[in-house]
């Protein structure tokens, strides 16, 4: 005889207290952790009419703050200049320091856990951190926040170009070993124009990343758009600062489309929007 | 001959692009103020001041004990929050749930806040608020619509319409829709893309810090104010290990997730 037996914990009664026990532990957790952060979620609502002060203050933004300050329109181009210049100087970094970290290329093991390792390090140390040291060595402006850009950029795109080298077809690499070619000669004529593509487009995806922490590092110095933010903020020109962030996000967008449109065409596949 | 005149056009092209790379390289090159002679200075005063930030102050390991929690706490709170609001956002913007208008600007919504860096939401907060992990954990929960958002919205959209059919087919509301199709459906990618926001706003959670939100950027950024850089590189280190660490853990739980693990 064959009885039908449910196991206890499909019962509905179980599933449920289950459910209510993960519910309850993270409602605990939730609300212990507001408690020590002093978060009342509440003070959202009955604080909220600084935030409506601070949006009244800013409205209607300053539009001609854009073209009448002729330094507004230089940290425009410094920001642009500053993530297209990471962009490419930290890409062709890093695509030097994936050929040495993969393994299909690399001359050598030690040669390949050495920049494996630089570039795991690399990604833990936080922007906020490299800008500050930047600063200090190289002075307060668009050097140094350009410099941080490159260095994130090998961190952040190196890996990626390690692992799109080591997923190269192998066979028309053993094709030129086959008719003789060296180690140079296999990069070059079968492994280079395999990863192109990629890398290309990977490079339009990091400008659109730069293009933002860029504006971030401005903050802390970096210069550009992102700095002008800050100052007019903190001199409380908030109509300023609204036209100036307002047109951020219109400069973000855009060459977000772009990067998308260009990324899609080179990658000759569906769009990726 | 056409073969000739493609290749002499091709090379036209290849000529074309490398000329404009090259002005707005130079262009970008003179902007940012390129200077090798001061680069090369600031590799010195660069090795001189990291020598000033060795060796780390030990003594105040204890002092960033507090801060790195605090920093964890703002960044685990803004992204539960951040997640069920935009979990809320993702169902009005998912084609397959609401209606064209509501998806349409809750689409709108979540692309503008995607192209609003954290920092600019948090300044803006810290002026209308003042300084504080309030701030903070607001501006990283709105930080995460742009991509989580999106993500879910997304997801939701992938669930087969032939499921919702068939469940609508017997009479059930859009709340039971949600609960009994979409939900069970989107459930592991909504948790392994939380997860990977966590990872982020742990991240942004220490550069927050600097600007207002406290915790262990705060502390980073006061030290070198301060000038103290041995504390500032105890600090740093504590980063280090937090940022290292959840990468690994955020990386255990979404691989442990992707292979069907038995998670939620």
């Amino acid at each position: 005889m064959n009885a039908l037996v449910i196991e206890k914990k499909f019962l509905p009664f179980e599933k449920l207290k289950k459910r209510v026990t993960v519910f309850s532990v993270f409602a605990i957790i939730v609300v212990a952790i507001s408690i020590q952060l002093d978060f009342n979620p509440v003070l959202f609502f009955t604080e909220g009419h600084h935030l409506v002060n601070l949006l009244g203050e800013m409205l209607p933004p300053n539009i001609e703050v854009l073209w009448k300050r002729s330094n507004v329109f230089t940290s425009i181009l410094e920001t642009l200049a500053m993530a297209f210049l990471g962009t490419v100087l930290g890409g062709f970094m890093a695509l030097a320091v994936a050929f040495l970290a993969a393994n299909n290329t690399s001359p050598s093991s030690l040669v390949r856990s050495f920049c494996r390792l630089l570039m795991s390090l690399e990604r833990v140390i936080p922007k906020l951190v490299m800008i500050l040291v930047f600063v200090i060595a190289l002075g307060l402006g668009p050097f140094a926040g350009m410099v941080t850009l490159c260095i994130s950029t090998i961190g952040m795109f190196g890996k990626l170009f390690a692992d799109a080298i080591e997923e190269v077809d192998v066979e028309p690499v053993e094709a030129l070993y086959a008719i003789g070619a060296n180690k140079l000669q296999a990069i070059k004529f079968s492994i280079i124009p395999q990863v192109v593509p990629s890398f290309i487009a990977n490079l339009f995806y990091s400008f659109d990343v730069n293009l933002r922490a860029a504006i971030g590092l401005g903050i802390f110095g970096g210069g550009g758009i992102g700095f002008e933010i800050h100052m007019a903020m903190k001199m409380l020109r908030y109509s300023d600062a609204l036209a100036l962030i307002l047109f951020t996000i219109v400069l973000i967008t855009f060459f977000e489309k772009i990067s998308d449109v260009l990324r899609a065409k080179i990658l000759k596949s569906e769009t990726l929007s | 001959m056409r073969f000739e005149l493609t290749a002499y056009k091709k090379s036209f092209r290849k000529l074309f692009i490398a000329t404009v790379f090259l002005f707005f390289f130079i262009a970008s090159a003179r902007l940012c103020r390129v200077d090798l002679g001061v680069f090369q200075q600031g590799i010195f005063e660069g090795l001189s001041f990291l020598s000033e930030m060795f060796p780390p102050d030990v003594a105040a390991f204890s002092e960033m004990i507090y801060p790195a929690f605090e920093t964890i706490l703002i960044a685990l709170l803004a992204t539960v929050f951040g997640a069920l609001f935009s979990f809320g956002f993702a169902l009005a913007g998912a084609a397959n749930l609401s209606s064209p208008w509501l998806k349409t600007i809750s689409r709108f919504a979540m692309a503008a806040e995607r192209a609003l860096p954290e920092i600019i939401i948090i300044l803006l907060l810290v002026a209308a608020l003042g300084l504080g992990p309030f701030p903070g954990v607001v501006a990283l929960a709105v930080g995460c619509l742009g991509m989580l958002g999106r993500l879910y919205a997304d997801a939701i959209e992938e669930v087969s319409p032939k499921t919702i059919e068939a469940v609508a087919s017997v009479g059930a509301t859009k709340m039971q829709i949600i609960q009994y199709v979409i939900l069970p459906e989107v459930l592991p990618s909504i948790i392994s893309n939380t997860l990977f926001r966590l990872e982020i706003n742990i991240r942004l959670s220490v550069l927050l810090g600097a600007v207002g939100a406290g915790g262990i950027g705060y502390e980073i950024f006061y030290s070198f104010q301060l000038l103290e850089y041995e504390r500032a590189s105890t600090a740093i280190m504590v980063v280090l290990a937090l940022v290292f660490l959840s990468e690994r853990l955020s990386d255990y739980l979404r691989k442990k997730i992707a292979t069907g693990g038995k998670l939620s």
